[in-house]
């Protein structure tokens, strides 16, 4: 039996060069003893060679013979233009900063895709120091909500235990999580979600099915998690009481503007969108004994009784 | 890149390679070889991150590969006294199309690299990306003018970023003050950054610090001032962590927590050794860089999290929380009084 990588190769050259749609017995006949002889094992060593190939990015083109002799035969080949890289034309300094640019972002899932992009492009290996290094969230869902969105096809997917269909107009990286927005086609509104809580598989639909809106992504989510979900022009706000050693961190943070009281040692009351109960309690529970929420009483209720059920009540 | 088999540190590689990635190497080296024509191993070797022996039998298998009556060769391909030479190109002149996960990772990356301090975003990687952009959408888009900036990187920009950012380059002593959250203290240290960092989130400054005599990682929106000296250190030899081990310390202490459903950003927020997951909650243990933010994490998770190990880090939630509920029950804190 051959090499795997020789028998890929010759298939994958085979494929690209054919002038005419080739059947499996033809392929075996081209490759000769490459392949198993016998018709099922072939097969499946076939089938796991074309799922390699496409796997690695090679569009395999297939079509089912109509009528005649061979009617129901399957043959395939590859499309030049479609597995052929247009030619970037990138500029010699405009390379080096795409290769810059990756070995100054890690994917924490040790993934090594952007370097074998890079070297598809024509650059070389990105190197591994950079002063400046930016580690990226990586999750499955990424790549195929990207080629949806530019493909502009509705994407189906189960998030918060219900059922979405959303026209995707972008992905967004903030606060080192990764952000879809899009239209919530059953909600008829304006959602944002996060990726990672995207459940199960990613359903898409028909390219060229929506308009997408030229919209600034940074725009359309708020840079405060306290008030993703929230309704725009109704914004509900507590009164934070932040001790002196922390309240010019947390006036740095939420601005001057948002200060109603400064007490005399020091200590501040700040304003703050709690319209996102869940991360206005994060928030402000990660500032510990040095916060306590004033107002509305309905907030400062639920933040003692959060404190209560881990204390127990006393 | 770094691999999880650690790869790159440099004693000899000897690691199993899949036919895929092999082939997918090849790929993207035969197109750069048939435009170079001759080539010395070591520099294939380097530039795919190969050894040479990897090079070497790589090239001579697909030297011997063949499709008559197409082509008698694929690749007019051989080595000679450490050269690699390509004869007349045949096949794979050009490279295969970037696949989708490629084309993400790129343009990520490119995007990040434009929000980071020092960045020009008129300068060529600005350009470079706009060109890969524009390949990536028309082999998608379903409109002759493909809409751009499907992918948006914000990764808050800190004030302080560029100065840091600066000294990492200049390797200058800068002092800073600093807020300490494991002692809630501030205090004013000698560094000299080595490099600057986001991740999860934050912005970290990694850098040598004089009082410790140790390299420390500092986040860079507890640093309250920055003051330069003019004094410069030495450069360093070893290489700088990787991320990953940035926070993972081996003698950090671990502990082991039950997260239900509702706390799996932990897993995304935080560097975690294992998670094992049973559906409907999970299992992870993590390192504990202080008890202070094993305190914070664990009041902000309130029932959704459970510390399983060690023994002495059960009860550090519960003893958290008791003491943040004082401070509501107080009575004479400013709370009080505001509300009377």
């Amino acid at each position: 039996m051959a090499d795997r990588v020789e028998r890929l190769t010759n298939l994958l050259a085979l494929l690209l060069e054919t002038p005419r749609p080739l059947s499996l017995v033809e392929i075996a006949g081209e490759l000769d003893g490459m392949y198993p002889v016998g018709l099922s094992a072939r097969r499946g060593a076939f089938e796991r060679d074309k799922a390699a190939l496409r796997e690695i990015g090679v569009p395999i083109e297939s079509e089912i013979v109509p009528g005649g002799e061979y009617a129901g035969q399957s043959r395939y080949w590859i499309d030049r233009a479609r597995y052929e890289l247009d030619d970037l034309e990138l500029d010699r300094d405009e390379m080096r900063a795409l290769q810059v640019a990756v070995a100054a972002t890690r994917s924490r899932a040790g993934s090594d895709s952007a370097q074998l992009g890079l070297w598809k492009l024509g650059g070389g290996a990105a190197g591994e120091t950079s002063p400046v290094v930016a580690t990226m969230p990586s999750s499955p869902a990424l790549a195929p909500l990207r080629d949806a969105v530019s493909r502009r096809a509705v994407v189906r997917f189960r998030y918060r235990d219900v059922d979405r269909e959303v026209e995707p107009y972008g992905l967004l990286l903030r606060d080192g999580f990764w952000y879809l927005v899009g239209f919530d086609r059953v909600r008829d509104d304006r959602r944002t979600y996060r990726v990672d809580r995207i459940a199960g598989e990613i359903e898409m639909g028909e390219g060229g099915s929506f308009e997408r809106p030229r919209i600034d992504l940074r725009e359309a989510v708020p840079t405060d998690p306290k008030l993703l979900g929230t309704q725009t022009g109704h914004v509900a706000e507590a009164v934070v009481w932040i001790s002196a050693s922390r309240a010019a961190a947390v006036v740095r943070e939420v601005g001057d503007d948002r200060v109603v009281r400064r007490h005399d040692h020091g200590a501040v009351e700040v304003t703050v969108p709690c319209g996102n109960l869940d991360a206005f309690r994060s928030w402000v529970l990660g500032l510990m004994e040095y916060a306590e929420v004033l107002a509305p009483d309905e907030v400062r209720a639920e933040m003692i009784s959060w404190l209560e059920s881990m204390a127990g009540a006393r | 890149m770094t691999t999880a088999d650690g790869a790159r540190s440099g004693q000899p590689r000897v690691r199993p390679r899949p036919a895929e990635d092999r082939l997918r190497r090849l790929l993207v080296m035969l197109p750069w070889l048939m435009e170079r024509g001759s080539v010395p191993v070591a520099e294939v070797a380097e530039r795919f991150d190969l050894t040479d022996r990897e090079v070497a039998t790589d090239l001579e298998l697909v030297s011997m590969c063949g499709l008559p009556p197409y082509v008698d060769e694929l690749i007019d391909v051989f080595i000679d006294e450490g050269m690699v030479h390509v004869g007349v190109p045949r096949l794979f002149t050009r490279s295969l199309k970037l696949n989708s996960v490629e084309a993400f990772e790129l343009v990520a990356a490119g995007r990040a690299a434009m929000e980071m301090p020092g960045a020009d975003p008129d300068g060529p990687l600005g350009r470079g990306l706009a060109k890969l952009e524009a390949v990536v959408e028309s082999d998608l888009a379903t409109t002759a003018a493909p809409d751009t900036g499907a992918v948006t990187v914000d990764l808050g920009r800190p004030a302080l970023g560029d100065v840091v950012a600066d000294a990492v380059r200049r390797i200058e002593w800068l002092v800073v003050t600093y807020w300490s959250a494991s002692t809630d203290a501030v205090s004013e240290r000698r560094i000299v950054p080595r490099q600057v960092f986001a991740d999860r989130g934050h912005w970290y400054v990694l850098a040598d610090d004089e009082r410790s005599g140790e390299r420390r990682t500092f986040r860079l929106d507890r640093i309250e001032s920055v003051t330069r000296t003019g004094e410069f250190a030495d450069p360093v030899d070893e290489p700088l962590p990787t991320p990953g081990e940035w926070f993972t310390d081996a003698e950090v202490e671990r502990a082991t927590i039950r997260l239900a459903d509702h706390a799996r950003w932990v897993v995304e927020r935080y560097p975690v050794d294992e998670v094992v997951d049973h559906g409907h909650e999970l299992t992870v243990t993590l390192p504990v860089g202080s008890h202070r933010w094993l305190e914070r994490v664990l009041v902000r998770l309130g029932p959704h999290a459970t510390v399983l190990a060690p023994p002495e880090l059960v009860d550090v939630g519960r003893d958290a929380a008791a003491r943040v509920l004082a401070v509501y029950r107080r009575g004479d804190g400013a709370g009080a009084s505001v509300r009377s």
